[in-house]
């Protein structure tokens, strides 16, 4: 990742109200810019602003002032290789696991055969090859979020919006799961926004983590640490105070 | 036990429960608590079905002719419905400006009791099928309308945003999300508004007809005929019952998922 590579993504002064201009701003003048194939963690406190700022990136919610681009073009809308992974069940009810990521699969232009191969592939990867035939009404909650982010890998984007995607999963899962999306992200190489409210998460994951609090960004951390990374790195556990304390 | 043990006895109980009842009101009947001519015991009332099965009341119009008049009634006015109010519903369900636009009228129309246009259908379509037909579709119109309505406007709306970050079309967001996820409800619609069919049939056979269960209904009154009486409600309510179960079975098989999901959130 060279400095001077142009961003994959640029979020410009963007600030976010929601209602009449006397409400409280829940983004004021956000700048952040995320190098192409970068694996960028947002952390910060319940409501702080951190779906609303991938909703904007997604396209999904307009800013009220500012802008986003992606390869230097400004965001109109959703779609166009920006994947979501929502913090709440997104799955389509009617539809199996299975038909779940295989409408990711077909949405990315694949035909029949081949966005089954892709789904069964994927469920695989998410531990969730037997279930394929069940309805998300019929999985946990961890299962769904699961089949959640193969349905989002299925669609192969470029750029991969995680809103808090491990937050319904207990600690074991969420450990497995955090070692598989690297292990995706390292061989298919996306540009990752990763929402999570974690410090250890964000340690384990992010290539930067960007702090929110009271609508803007707080802090820039580089992480600069190997992976795998060990939870019990000196210099991971340093940061990790240092990002505590920033937050009070 | 096993629940289909479990299961079979409380069939059993309740099944068991009925019966006693039943005897109960025959004794009540037999030492004169109950006056039989206003409170039928269950073996006059079983009388009156033979009797309306030999030989048919009024002479000749049998139980068989009741009850499948009355079902092509209910039938007709109910598919009438089903034609105008789902491709209408799913119309202004998704169009704000066509709902805010409509919801007045159709809050207006439910509010008017169906039975209540009787006179008013009777001057303009006569007392013939038509007229029974038509209250019958205008019970069930609304109630679909509603429903269907709400079924496309209430969809979650992170359903249609995971979709549209997929690259959805705007008419397969309609085709693949807001329908299917609308199902269930139009399928409660449906539910509602055989039911109110079966409310408004006994007032629509209440004229120019001495065919279907309404029409036995108020013969049999007219005669004092409490036992034939009670015979047509209790077809009425078997049937209610019988389409309420169909129902729920096609339910099951169409959309397999909302078992699914209704059992989770129990
Ligand atoms: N559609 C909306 N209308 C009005 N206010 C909203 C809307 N969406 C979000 N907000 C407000 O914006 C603030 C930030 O919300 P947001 O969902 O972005 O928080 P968050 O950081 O994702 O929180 P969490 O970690 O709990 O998910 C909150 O105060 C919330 O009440
Ligand atoms: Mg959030």
């Amino acid at each position: 990742m060279s400095a001077s590579a142009a961003p994959k993504i640029e979020v410009l002064r963007v600030s976010k109200q929601f209602g009449d201009a006397a409400a409280a701003p829940v983004l004021r003048d956000v700048d952040l810019a995320c190098a192409e194939n970068e694996f960028v963690c947002l952390l910060g406190r319940s409501g702080c602003g951190k779906t609303t700022l991938l909703n904007i990136i997604a396209g999904l919610v307009p800013p009220t002032a500012g802008e986003v681009r992606v390869d230097g073009e400004v965001v109109t809308g959703p779609g166009r290789g920006k994947g979501m992974v929502f913090q709440q069940n997104a799955l389509f009810p009617w539809l199996s696991a299975r038909g779940n990521v295989e409408f990711g699969a077909r949405r990315s232009g694949l035909d029949k055969a081949g966005a089954g191969r892709v789904a069964d592939e994927l469920l695989d990867l998410v531990g969730l090859r037997d279930y394929g035939a069940r309805y998300p009404g019929e999985l946990s909650g961890g299962m769904q979020q699961r089949v959640a982010i193969a349905r989002a890998l299925a669609l192969d984007p470029q750029i991969l919006l995680m809103d808090e995607p491990f937050g319904a999963l207990d600690e074991i899962t969420r450990l497995d799961m955090q070692a598989e999306l690297l292990r995706v992200w390292s061989s298919r190489r996306k540009t990752v926004v990763f929402v999570t409210h974690s410090i250890m998460e964000a340690l384990a994951l992010g290539d930067r983590i960007v702090v929110m609090g009271g609508g803007s960004i707080a802090a820039i951390h580089d992480v600069g640490l190997e992976r795998p990374r060990s939870r019990s790195d000196p210099a991971l556990l340093r940061l990790h105070d240092t990002i505590w304390q920033g937050l009070h | 036990m096993g629940a289909a043990a479990t299961r079979h006895a409380a069939v059993l109980q309740g099944a068991g429960f009925i019966v006693s009842l039943l005897l109960l009101w025959e004794l009540a009947s037999a030492l004169g608590w109950l006056r039989p001519h206003s409170f039928p015991p269950p073996s006059r009332i079983a009388q009156g079905a033979w009797e309306l099965a030999v030989r048919g009341f009024p002479e000749g119009v049998r139980v068989w002719t009741h009850t499948l008049v009355t079902l092509r009634r209910i039938f007709s006015g109910f598919a009438l419905a089903m034609l105008a109010a789902i491709p209408l519903g799913l119309l202004i369900g998704r169009s704000p400006t066509l709902d805010a636009l409509t919801n007045p009228v159709i809050t207006f129309a439910r509010s008017v009791a169906t039975l209540s246009l009787l006179p008013l259908v009777i001057v303009w379509f006569g007392t013939g099928e038509l007229s029974k037909t038509l209250l019958i579709a205008y019970g069930c119109f609304w109630v679909m309308l509603s429903n269907v309505i709400a079924g496309v406007k209430y969809v979650d709306p992170v359903l249609v945003r995971a979709a549209r970050t997929m690259d959805t079309p705007g008419r397969e967001i309609f085709t693949h999300i807001v329908l299917p996820a609308a199902l269930p409800r139009i399928f409660a619609g449906a539910r509602t508004a055989l039911g109110v069919g079966f409310m408004v049939i006994v007032g629509a056979e209440m004229i120019g007809t001495i065919e279907g269960l309404g029409a036995l209904i108020m013969e049999a009154r007219t005669f004092y005929r409490t036992d034939v009486t009670i015979v047509g409600m209790m077809l009425l309510g078997v049937m209610g019952v019988l389409f309420a179960l169909g129902m729920e079975a096609l339910e099951r098989r169409l959309l397999p998922w909302h078992r699914g999901l209704s059992e989770v959130r129990r």
